[in-house]
C-alpha cells in the first residue's frame, strides 16, 4: 500500500461517521429559517440577488439567500427533503475541507503518513473546526469559506497556470459574497505570495485585490459598516458580556478591547483558550475547579503549539531565499493564523478563526513531520522521549476528534427541540400569517421532528466533563 | 519508491525512509489516529444497520418527556400517543431502582419541564381535578418554579396531600 493510499483510507474512515453525525443535526431555527423563507419568496433569483444587498446595515452577504434559494429549488426539482439537501450540503463541504487538507499536505512517504495521522486528529478536534459543522445559516459560510481557503493555498502549491488567476477570483468573490470573513481568501492568496509559493503569481495577487478594492467599493457604495464594539456579545476575563454591557464598558475606549480581543484570537488558536473571549482558566482558577474538557484542550494545543514554535525557530533562520517548499507552506500557515486573529477585532467568536484552525493543523504537520525527520540524528533515549510526546498528543488531539460525535450529537438533540416551539396549537397567534412562509415552516418543522436523534440522556453521562466546554 | 521505503523491519514497521527508529516513533505517534479510524469504521458499519455509535433509542411518551426530549415525544403524538396514557419509564430517568409507569404529564414534573408540560396540554393532554392534585403534590417534592406555575393557574394555594401516592411511588 502506498502512504498517500493509507492517508486517504484513514482519512475516509474518520470522516464517514463523521459526515453522518453532521447529517444528523436538524436545519436550525435561528438564522436559518429566516433566509430560507425568504429564498422561497422572491420570485426570481435576480430581485433576490437585488434585494439582498439593503438587507443589512453591516452585512453584504447576497450569496447567502441566493445559495438557499437554489439549494430550494434543488429540493423541488429532486422531491428530496429540504433536510436532506441542506444537510447534504453541509456533509459536502465537510469532506471537501478533509480533502483539501490531504491535497495540501500531500503524503508521498511514511513518514508523512505518520504526521498526517497526528495532525489529522488536530484538524478535526481543534474547537474551531466543530464551529464549521455545528451553525448553519442554512449553509455554513465559515465552512464555505475554510474551502475556498484551502483551494487557494492547495493551487499555491501547484506550477503556475494561466487560469488559476481567475480561480482565485471566482473563490474570492463567492467567499465574500457569503460572509465578510470570506476576505481571508485574500489574506490567504497575499501570504502565499509573500512566502514565494510559486503557484501564487503577481497576476493572482493582483487580480485578487483588485476584487476586494470593487468589494470594499460596494459596501461603501451601498453604505454598509462593519459591526463595531458592541455590534455582538463577547467575552472579557471570565466574563461573558452582552453587545449593551460591552458598548457600556469599552465603547469609549475600544483600542484596550481591541488588543484584547486580537490576542485572545492567536491565543484561542494556539492554545484552545479563551472560547468566546472568554477565559475558563481564570473561572477555574477562581473556583478551585479545571474541567477536564479544559486540561485535555490545553495541554494538547499546547504541545503542538511548542512543537509549531520549535519548527519555526530551527527551520527558519535564513532568508527567504533558503527556504523550502515546505518551509514555505508553514510560514504562510503561521501568518493565516496571525492575521485571521486579528479579525477578531470586535468579537472573538470560533467561527471566525476557523480558517486559522486549518492553518494550524498545517503548521502542526510540517513541524511534526520535522521532528521525525530529526529522529536518526538523536540518541535512543531522545526518540523514546519524543515518541513519548507524540503518542500522548496524538492521544489527546485524537480524543478531541472523537469527541465531535458527542458534540454534533448534543447539537442535533438541541436543534431538533427548538422547532417544538414553533407552531405550537396554543400560541397560533404566533404563527406566520403569510401563507408560503407558514407551508415553509410548517414543512421543515414536520420534517425534523420525524427524524429522531439521539438523546444525551442515552450518551455516556462522563462525556459532558471531557467534551463539552 | 526507494528501496530503503519498501523495507520491513521485523515487527512489520516499514522503514520511513529515515531508518528504522523513526519508523517505530512513527507508527506509535500515529497508533491513536489509527484505533480512531478502526472505531470510526465500525461506528460506521453498525450505523448502517442502525446500531452505530449512540443510535436514537426507542422511548415511550412519559420516556422522552423525562428525559426532555421534547420533539421525540412530540413525534410520538403525531404518529399516534396518546398524551393521556401512563407509559413505563426506565430506571435511572426519575428513579433510582426500579421501573416506573406513569403519565406524560407527571414524567414532565418529575423532571421540571414546565415547557413539556406545557407542549403536552397544548397536544391534549388532560388534568383533571385528581390528576391535578397528584401533580401539585408531585411538585412539592421536585421543586420547579416554572412548572408550579402552570399548576397554579389551575388550582391556586397549597395542596393537600394527604393520601396521595406520588407517580414514581407507584410500585410492588
Amino acid at each position: 500500500m502506498k502512504p498517500a493510499v493509507l492517508a486517504v483510507l484513514l482519512a475516509a474512515l474518520i470522516t464517514l461517521p463523521l459526515a453522518e453525525s453532521v447529517f444528523q443535526i436538524p436545519i436550525q431555527v435561528s438564522d436559518s429559517l429566516e433566509a430560507i423563507v425568504i429564498g422561497a419568496k422572491y420570485p426570481s433569483s435576480w430581485s433576490l440577488l437585488a434585494d439582498s444587498a439593503q438587507f443589512s446595515t453591516t452585512t453584504f452577504r447576497p450569496m447567502r439567500y441566493e445559495q438557499t434559494r437554489w439549494l430550494l429549488q434543488a429540493a423541488a426539482s429532486t422531491s428530496l427533503t429540504y433536510n436532506t439537501v441542506f444537510r447534504a450540503v453541509h456533509v459536502a463541504l465537510t469532506v471537501m475541507l478533509v480533502l483539501l487538507f490531504l491535497l495540501a499536505i500531500r503524503v508521498r512517504r511514511w513518514i508523512d503518513v505518520a504526521a498526517f495521522a497526528v495532525a489529522f486528529p488536530v484538524l478535526i478536534g481543534i474547537h474551531t473546526f466543530v464551529a464549521m459543522l455545528q451553525e448553519a445559516f442554512p449553509v455554513n459560510h465559515f465552512a464555505e469559506v475554510g474551502v475556498c481557503a484551502l483551494a487557494v493555498f492547495v493551487l499555491a502549491r501547484q506550477s503556475p497556470k494561466w487560469f488559476f488567476p481567475a480561480i482565485v477570483c471566482v473563490l474570492l468573490a463567492f467567499a465574500l459574497s457569503v460572509i465578510e470573513s470570506g476576505a481571508m481568501v485574500w489574506v490567504v492568496a497575499i501570504c502565499c505570495a509573500a512566502a514565494g509559493m510559486r503557484g501564487m503569481t503577481r497576476s493572482s495577487v493582483v487580480a485578487a485585490t483588485v476584487l476586494l478594492g470593487i468589494y470594499l467599493l460596494v459596501r461603501h457604495a451601498l453604505d454598509i459598516t462593519s459591526p463595531g464594539i458592541g455590534g455582538h456579545g463577547s467575552g472579557f476575563g471570565g466574563t461573558f458580556y452582552s453587545p449593551e454591557e460591552l458598548t457600556q464598558r469599552f465603547g469609549a475606549h475600544p483600542l484596550g478591547f481591541i488588543a484584547y480581543n486580537v490576542a485572545g484570537g492567536l491565543a484561542s488558536l494556539l492554545f484552545s483558550e479563551p472560547r468566546q473571549g472568554v477565559y475558563s482558566l481564570a473561572i477555574a482558577w477562581k473556583t478551585g475547579e479545571p474541567h477536564a474538557v479544559l486540561l485535555i484542550n490545553l495541554v494538547s494545543s499546547i504541545a503542538t503549539s511548542a512543537l509549531i514554535a520549535w519548527y519555526a525557530v530551527t527551520h527558519l533562520r535564513g532568508s527567504r531565499a533558503g527556504w523550502s517548499d515546505i518551509d514555505r507552506m508553514f510560514v504562510v500557515a503561521c501568518a493565516v493564523m496571525v492575521v485571521n486573529a486579528a479579525l477578531n477585532a470586535a468579537y472573538i467568536k470560533d467561527e471566525i478563526i476557523s480558517v486559522g484552525g486549518l492553518f494550524y493543523a498545517v503548521a502542526a504537520f510540517i513541524a511534526i513531520r520535522g521532528l521525525l525527520e530529526t529522529i536518526p540524528q538523536r540518541r535512543l533515549v531522545a526518540s523514546a522521549l519524543i515518541a513519548l510526546f507524540l503518542m500522548t498528543d496524538a492521544g489527546l488531539w485524537t480524543f478531541r476528534a472523537a469527541g465531535l460525535h458527542y458534540v454534533l450529537r448534543y447539537d442535533a438533540f438541541k436543534t431538533r427541540n427548538d422547532w417544538v416551539e414553533l407552531l405550537r396549537p396554543d400560541k397560533r397567534d404566533d404563527w406566520p400569517t403569510d401563507p408560503q412562509e407558514l407551508a415553509i415552516t410548517r414543512r421543515i418543522r414536520d420534517e425534523v421532528i420525524l427524524r429522531s436523534v439521539a438523546s444525551p440522556s442515552f450518551m455516556p453521562r462522563w462525556a459532558d466533563r471531557y467534551w463539552v466546554e | 519508491m526507494t528501496g530503503a521505503e519498501r523495507r520491513n523491519s521485523g515487527f512489520g514497521i516499514r522503514d520511513s525512509g529515515l531508518g528504522i527508529r523513526a519508523g517505530v516513533v512513527g507508527f506509535l505517534a500515529a497508533l491513536p489516529c489509527v484505533v480512531l479510524a478502526a472505531l470510526s469504521a465500525w461506528w460506521f458499519a453498525g450505523g448502517l444497520v442502525g446500531r452505530g455509535l449512540w443510535p436514537p433509542d426507542d422511548v415511550t411518551l412519559a420516556e422522552a418527556i423525562a428525559t426532555r426530549n421534547n420533539a421525540e415525544a412530540l413525534r410520538l403524538i403525531t404518529i399516534g400517543a396518546d398524551p393521556n396514557q401512563p407509559s413505563r419509564v426506565r430506571d435511572g430517568l426519575l428513579t433510582s431502582g426500579y421501573d416506573v409507569v406513569i403519565k406524560p404529564v407527571e414524567a414532565a414534573v418529575g423532571a421540571q419541564r414546565a415547557d413539556s408540560l406545557r407542549m403536552l396540554l397544548a397536544y391534549g393532554a388532560v388534568v383533571d381535578e385528581r390528576e391535578l392534585r397528584v401533580l401539585r403534590c408531585y411538585e412539592h417534592t421536585r421543586r420547579d418554579s416554572g412548572v408550579r406555575e402552570i399548576l397554579d393557574l389551575r388550582a391556586p394555594g397549597e395542596p393537600d396531600c394527604t393520601g396521595v401516592r406520588l407517580p414514581v411511588d407507584r410500585v410492588n
